[in-house]
């Protein structure tokens, strides 16, 4: 599940979650020039997809937008 | 009231004596008296009820042709105008849960009083919230004594006519309805002894119930993303612009399946978010951002994702309950899986 309110799908038991990047514009930034905004939001949905590729205790957080790449669980 | 009570009985085919697993499939069949645990059952309920005759489904029967079933068990109830309708009890058996549930829900439409028991996590239970009383039992027969012992005087009172208490109080699942009722002192001073209570160590128990969020295990990892059929599913609001299917904007009580095997990418000409749950303008000048189709087709044209899937499915995810919310979940899931996704990213605004 790719979602700006993270917190609210890791506390109902969605088990992989990853940031977006606000709730008006989930995969993308229209502040951004239009090349950006394009790649910021296929860095959200490439991480979103490779989430699908491990797997998971349960409620999992993965921000594309940290700087290292860990994964943070709900517990 | 006088005469006594008179009970009609549901049981699965295995309870009712027909089989096992190989008689899952046999209609619905109606039976004078009790049968099975129906015996126990109306020892339970006393001398004054008796179990005038028991129906019997099979499981598969039932829940795949629920229609034909339902319609089945409405006309032996008026035909037999029982004064209360006892199914079950179900345990932890899925199939049998559900199915108690649904002759529960006909047996309501038709005015009849209706009560099962069953595990709380069986599927079934879950009719505890649509206003079906439930009572909790063990997951397996062994609790079939404990399970009758509490299910007989509340069948009792039922029949009877009578209103059920609370459900802390009276021994059923809480169906999540409010009574107006006066309990004695005003909040304040309960919160108050609350928080005394809370302070000193001592127990003390909250006011407001705290429904716990169905846990789902996760589903395990796709092998190789560049062979996997990935779906893509939102509860952003996204209709097609112009909302020709006249989705509403909060509390969808249906989603849409739309098909984007032509599509390269949603364009904001063809579609739009309806939803009153945020700001939708955004997403009307872009609605990638809540179904990100261009961004798959990008990978999917790389080889780095193996197929996308040709439908979409959205709804507006703002001010559902929760019970229907599940209920879109799983039909959507359903879906995918018939047609063999290996994989799908649900934006959720």
């Amino acid at each position: 599940m790719i979602s700006a309110i993270y917190n609210f799908a890791l506390t109902t038991g969605a088990n992989r979650v990853i940031r977006g990047a606000r709730i008006e514009h989930v995969c993308g930034d229209p502040t951004l020039s239009p090349e950006k905004d394009y790649a910021f939001g296929m860095r959200i949905v490439t991480a979103a997809l490779e989430t699908l590729t491990v797997a998971v205790p349960g409620p999992t957080l993965f921000d594309p937008m940290a700087p290292g790449k860990e994964a943070a669980h709900a517990s | 009231m006088s005469g006594p009570l008179r009970v009609v009985h549901y049981l699965n085919q295995f309870f009712g004596g027909i089989g096992g697993e190989e008689q899952a499939d046999v209609g619905v069949t109606a039976r004078a008296g009790s049968v099975g645990p129906g015996r126990l059952l109306e020892k339970a309920l006393g001398d004054d009820a008796r179990i005038e005759a028991t129906l019997i489904g099979g499981d598969n029967f039932v829940n795949d042709r629920a229609e034909e079933a339902s319609r089945a068990i409405a006309v032996e109830l008026d035909r037999l105008r029982p004064d209360v309708l006892v199914a079950g009890p179900a345990f932890g058996s899925g199939r049998y849960g559900l199915a108690c549930e649904l002759v529960c829900k006909v047996a309501r439409e038709r005015g009849v009083p209706a009560i099962t028991a069953m595990h709380p996590e069986n599927p079934g239970a879950s009719g505890a919230r649509r206003g079906l009383y439930v009572v909790p039992t063990g997951a397996s027969t062994t609790s079939m004594p404990a399970a009758l012992e509490a299910l007989a005087p509340l069948a009792r009172r039922l029949g009877r006519g009578e209103t059920l208490g609370l459900a802390e109080v009276d021994g059923y699942m809480p169906r999540g309805s409010r009574r107006v009722h006066d309990r004695g002192r005003p909040g304040y001073q309960r919160a108050l002894d609350m928080l005394l209570d809370k302070l000193h160590g001592r127990a003390y128990r909250s006011e407001v119930p705290y429904a716990a969020p169905e846990r789902v295990a996760p589903a395990s990892p796709i092998a190789d993303l560049a062979r996997a059929r990935i779906a893509m599913v939102t509860t952003g609001g996204l209709v097609r612009k112009g909302n020709p299917d006249r989705q509403v904007s909060a509390n969808a009580v249906r989603y849409h399946r739309h098909t984007v095997s032509e599509l390269e990418s949603l364009s904001p000409k063809e579609w739009e978010a309806y939803h009153a749950g945020y700001f939708n303008h955004l997403v009307n000048s872009n609605p990638n951002y809540i179904l990100p189709l261009s961004f798959l087709r990008d990978l999917e044209r790389q080889g780095k994702v193996g197929r996308v899937h040709e439908h979409i499915y959205a709804l507006p995810g703002v001010s559902t309950p929760v019970a229907v919310a599940a209920g879109h979940g799983r039909n959507i899931a359903q879906d995918l899986k018939a047609a063999r996704v290996d994989g799908a990213l649900l934006v959720a605004t």
